[in-house]
């Protein structure tokens, strides 16, 4: 099983943005209701920077979200103050902090919340010289985060690490460094947890196609026991996946990631569309738009 | 003791595309290697330098880059012949610039007309280069198929948004495509993917991945030649096993480093050197990356890098 963490609660919606802006109650409880029937574990509020007023309308969202579910959060944003009121206001609720990076003023401001409110937090691996460049420095990130967060009295199970997605349609090699890196967590640090944004993978991929890559690849990071994906809580498909009721299709993939490469042609069309997409994220096949059909 | 120099294992081979008219074509690709990997695979074509032809008289060229053409300014099938028989090019490459709708914007009509001319007047295999302009490429190049049937021509660029349209025109008067992408690999690979989809046959393929000048860019337009070519060698991406173009001299002849004279930028030394070594060690670069066929416009540059070349293809020991 993996932990699902619905995104679609984000200010980037065209129509969920503008209710958040006029305190529109309506089409945001309306997802909530729905991406909870959908089966989703938590649901992401993301108001993005949110530099002006972002204390109050997380106040507002966390407060207008509760009342339709009781649903853990995860808080999304960069806002420090606003992440302070969303945790106030979800007080009796369960609450994971997305995210805190290993930028030295996040982690300042960030690291003494997770005691005060006793959260969980997503520890994003982006440090002062941005993103890591391969699975090692992923790994050094990694301890370096957990290390100043159990300084700072935090215990390791309450991180989840997020090694960061970066869409296939830039570099493929990075996908593979992600991959990779979640091979290592395991042994880095056991009782850390792990969360991946799996839309990432597929930023830039024609809208209807991008649920085949990021179905493929929550089956390949459940290879490495990953613990929670950040999905779009509308891919019921993707949600089976993540329950646990998709053995055999998981098989396929984890069995062509072991290099043991079925015969295309012994192969149905879901199964020929999660083998294609397989070969693409793991670099063998260069992306293009037209991956299923070539 | 002796070293055992590891080579690469390929497992794909670049197309060879035959340019120009039947009788008078030159070959392009073929490779079985790294550009001048000898050592390791075949090269059987060496890369060609097709000489820049422009349609009307260039106003804003450096007169370093007008000199040699000074007396044929302004009658293409002219200057296409001075390059031809004066400068000895391979290739011919007729950029249409007044076709511009941000210039003189001439019809779809009179630019083929042009063209019609000047591949009267050569035969080697000459290339047709629009404006990148979406919808005035469509006009111009469909045109400009239809009145050079069977000269097996070489347009572009064909893009996204109009290839379906240039692309159609093309195979009905049997001409090569250039299909062009901005400096990205994968889309380079989508767009071939549909001009095959389309039924462009493969041997009429070549890509032009985007080009920019020494100093401008080029580095990162170097990176994704090579991954084009690593692609196509190593991991077998047959969509991508097509000759390269490099489409340079109108990058380098645009930046201040060449227009700049000596005595606004002493610094930066003599002009007509510097523009030909900017020049050249473009071409220089794009070639070391994989490109096919260069697209140049002075002649001692391009002199400087027939020698490379040559020098390139010597097969040495090991």
């Amino acid at each position: 099983m993996v932990i699902c963490v619905a995104e679609n609660i984000n200010i980037m919606s065209k129509t969920l943005g503008p209710a958040m802006k006029e305190r529109n109650a309506g089409p945001i409880q309306d997802m909530a209701r729905t991406l909870t029937k959908n089966g989703a574990d938590y649901l992401d509020l993301n108001i993005g920077p949110a530099r002006k007023g972002g204390d109050e309308l997380m106040d507002w969202l966390v407060k207008t979200v509760r009342e339709t579910t009781d649903l853990p959060f995860s808080l999304d944003t960069t806002n420090p103050v606003a992440m302070e009121a969303g945790l106030k206001a979800n007080i009796k609720g369960k609450s994971l902090i997305n995210s805190i990076s290993l930028q030295p003023e996040r982690l300042e401001k960030g690291l003494p919340m997770i005691t005060r409110y006793n959260t969980d937090v997503i520890g994003l691996l982006w440090g002062k010289d941005g993103m890591p460049r391969d699975a090692d420095e992923r790994a050094a990130m990694a301890v370096d985060f957990i290390y100043q967060a159990n300084e700072a009295r935090i215990s390791t199970s309450n991180i989840w690490i997020d090694p960061i997605a970066t869409p296939i349609c830039v570099d493929a090699n990075q996908v593979l460094a992600g991959l990779e890196f979640m091979s290592m967590l395991g042994e880095i640090a056991p009782e850390a947890k792990s969360i991946v944004g799996l839309s990432n993978v597929s930023n830039g991929a024609p809208e209807n196609l991008r649920p085949y890559l990021n179905r493929t690849y929550l089956m390949m990071l459940m290879k490495y026991d990953i613990y929670s994906a950040i999905v779009d809580g509308f891919d019921k498909e993707l949600l089976a996946i993540a329950g646990g009721e998709r053995p055999e299709h998981v098989k396929l993939v984890h069995d062509i990631m072991d290099g043991n490469k079925p015969d295309p042609a012994s192969l149905g069309q879901t199964e020929l569309e999660y083998y294609k997409t397989t070969r693409v994220l793991m670099g063998k096949v260069l992306y293009s738009h037209s991956w299923l059909t070539t | 003791m002796a070293v055992e120099i590891p080579k690469v294992a390929y497992a794909g081979k670049i197309k060879e595309i035959p340019l120009g008219r039947e009788g008078n074509t030159i070959t392009v690709g073929g490779e079985s290697c790294y550009p001048f990997h000898l050592f390791e695979g075949a090269m059987p074509h060496p890369p060609k330098i097709a000489m820049e032809v422009y349609d009307r008289a260039p106003e804003d060229w450096p007169d370093t880059a007008l000199e040699p053409f000074a007396d044929v300014a302004g009658d293409p099938a002219a200057w296409a012949r001075k390059c031809i028989d004066t400068y000895g090019a391979e290739m011919i490459a007729l950029q249409l610039a007044s076709t511009d709708p941000n210039a003189e914007n001439i019809p779809a009509d009179e630019a083929a007309a042009i063209t019609k001319k000047v591949s009267d007047a050569v035969d080697v295999p000459l290339i047709v280069f629009g404006t990148s302009n979406v919808d005035k490429d469509t006009e111009v190049l469909k045109a400009v198929c239809e009145a050079c049937e069977g000269k097996n021509l070489i347009i572009g660029p064909l893009s996204e948004g109009n290839y379906r349209a240039i692309g159609a025109t093309a195979i009905g008067y049997k001409h090569t495509v250039m299909a062009s992408t901005p400096i990205d690999i994968n889309l380079a690979k989508q767009l071939n993917i549909l001009l095959g989809n389309l039924n462009v046959p493969d041997d009429k393929i070549i890509i032009d991945p985007t080009t920019g000048a020494l100093g401008y860019g080029l580095e990162y337009c170097y990176s994704v030649m090579e991954r084009i070519r690593m692609a196509a060698l190593v991991q077998e991406d047959e969509r991508l096993q097509f000759p390269i173009l490099a489409n340079l001299a109108k990058e380098v002849w645009k930046i201040k480093e060449v227009k700049l004279s000596e005595t606004e930028a002493p610094l930066l030394g003599d002009q007509k050197k510097r523009g030909i070594l900017m020049e050249a060690m473009t071409a220089q670069c794009v070639l070391l990356a994989g490109a096919d066929i260069l697209v140049m416009r002075h002649p001692e540059a391009i002199n400087l890098v027939k020698e490379s070349i040559q020098d390139l293809m010597i097969r040495g020991e090991g």
